[in-house]
């Protein structure tokens, strides 16, 4: 019987210093703890509330003061051991910080902007009267919104025969000179329908389908008309520099080829590839 | 999606600019429009790197290199390194009174003729410009080319509507058509002076029409005189 009341005396005393030693000493029960160890082990003392005191009178809590002063430097207590330099670290003014380290510059790089579409086409151009024949042309496009774009082109051709001088036999109505046809267009586009394509499950490009109209000039058959032109085209961008081209577009101009001013409807459909620089 | 893609060949070998989200998240869309949809937000306190332009929107990269396209407008909400806005200039009303260049293209009349044109001008100073400008009418009787080089002033440039005259000299090519009369083309002197009013619309845009005389010194030592008018398109840089 006496040996089990001393083991449980012993078993307690250790178990108060472990509390102690694990910090537990700010609670009161570890004041009644008062064994050297447990002192120390309010090494608790470097807590939060120590460098808060940033005082000497602070650290001085350090020294093997006890478990007590420990448990009180969480309040105002450091001045109960730090006496005068306690008192003093009240009356200090915050510290300001003031950063040593200098302000970092940014030089803006030049972002480059890439509105500018360069590109060739080529297709079929009905010239009315002069048959279908194969065209081909440059353009310039610049996007000024992601709804509008500029658009500049010239597109050169050859006209064919008329049927009167295909039955006629031998009859030419336009010289080999006057049946070159080279026009240029000034227009703007709108993009009407913009988008995405998909091909298979990894693959999607932008695209749109936009309306064009503008104004220019025909030479053709020895004269130059004024011309409007209008039409619609799918534009599909693979990458975001390539850019590829379906249009279909109306010239409109009158000429007096047959010494009788009429309008005439030319019909073109390319198919084009352009650059975005 | 888009962001699968390749990105587009590396240009000059500086760093991008990078970035910083300072707004609850920064929506990066698949292609440069508004009605691309978002797949993407990079989060506040991330960066982005911005590789390049497209009109109102810029191609990034996220930290974690996912690329997509992210609007002018959610882009000046961000920060560059230093802490300052990034501040992107699409054009504005002061922009329209203080530029260094603008063009533009133009339809009209010339002598009874159709006109198409185009220009570009250099400011002087807000007020004061140096203008070229090249123009073909084409006509029922001849065609022929303008190219003329003048002097624009621009009475208040600050407002949205802004009267201006110009001053200038320049040559015109006249090729008379065949089936009218015998075909000698000419090439003469001018001298015009007019005015005008510049309307500035929005961004770097306006609309800009005026009223010419052209006064064509011929080589029989006569001279006609003919009015031009013309409106047309512009923007400024």
């Amino acid at each position: 019987m006496e040996t089990r009341i001393r083991i449980l005396l012993l078993s307690a005393a250790l178990g108060a210093a472990v509390l102690a030693g694990t910090g537990c000493a700010a609670h009161p029960p570890a004041r009644t703890a008062a064994a050297p160890g447990a002192g120390n082990g309010t090494g608790g003392n470097g807590s939060p509330a120590v460098t808060d005191n940033g005082s000497p009178g602070g650290t001085d809590n350090g020294s093997p003061g006890g478990a007590g002063n420990g448990g009180s430097s969480g309040t105002n207590g450091a001045g109960a051991n730090g006496g005068d330099a306690g008192g003093d670290s009240g009356d200090e003014s915050p510290v300001i910080v003031q950063p040593q380290v200098q302000r970092r510059s940014v030089t803006v790089p030049h972002i480059g902007a890439r509105d500018v579409e360069l590109g060739a086409y080529y297709g079929i151009l009905s010239i009315e009267d002069f048959g279908a024949q194969p065209v081909q042309g440059l353009k310039a496009d610049y996007h000024i919104t992601e709804d509008f774009f500029f658009e500049g082109s010239y597109g050169q051709s050859r006209a064919g025969e008329t049927s009167y001088e295909l039955l006629s036999g031998g009859v030419q109505l336009l010289s080999n000179a006057e049946r070159r046809f080279t026009y240029y267009n000034l227009s703007l586009g709108y993009n009407m329908l913009p988008g995405e394509i998909f091909i298979g499950h990894t693959v999607a490009m932008t695209s749109a389908l936009y309306m064009i109209g503008g104004i220019g000039s025909v030479d053709f058959a020895g004269e130059q008309n004024f011309t409007v032109n209008f039409g619609a085209g799918f534009r599909v961008l693979p990458t975001d520099w390539l850019s590829l081209h379906v249009d279909v577009q109306d010239l409109v101009f009158r000429d007096d080829i047959f010494s009788v001013y009429r309008l005439t409807n030319n019909l073109q459909a390319t198919v084009g590839i352009s650059v975005f620089f | 999606m888009c962001l699968a893609l390749a990105p587009a060949p590396a240009r000059a070998g500086r760093a991008p600019l990078q970035l910083f989200v300072t707004q609850p998240y920064l929506e990066l869309h698949t292609g440069p429009g508004r009605g691309f949809p978002v797949t993407q937000v990079v989060a506040r306190g991330e960066s982005v790197d911005v590789l390049f332009r497209r009109t109102d929107w810029f191609k990034v990269r996220t930290e974690r290199g996912i690329l997509g396209w992210a609007s002018v407008h959610d882009l000046s909400l961000t920060v560059m390194a230093d802490g300052t806005p990034f501040a992107v200039d699409t054009g504005t009303l002061s922009g329209f009174r203080t530029h260094r260049w603008e063009g533009g293209v133009f339809a009209g009349a010339y002598a009874g003729a159709t006109l198409i044109s185009a220009y570009a001008a250099m400011s002087l100073t807000d007020n004061l410009k140096v203008e070229a400008d090249l123009a073909q009418f084409l006509g029922n009787v001849s065609d022929g080319y303008l190219v003329d080089i003048g002097l624009a002033h621009v009475f208040v440039p600050q407002w949205r509507v802004s009267p201006f005259v110009t001053l200038g000299t320049g040559f015109t090519r006249t090729e008379p058509k065949a089936t009218f009369v015998q075909p000698i083309d000419r090439n003469d002197q001018l001298a015009y002076a007019g005015g005008g009013l510049r309307l500035y619309l929005t961004r770097r845009f306006f609309l800009r029409g005026e009223y010419r005389t052209d006064v064509v010194i011929t080589k029989t030592n006569s001279y006609e005189v003919n009015p031009e008018w013309r409106l047309g398109f512009a923007f400024f840089y």
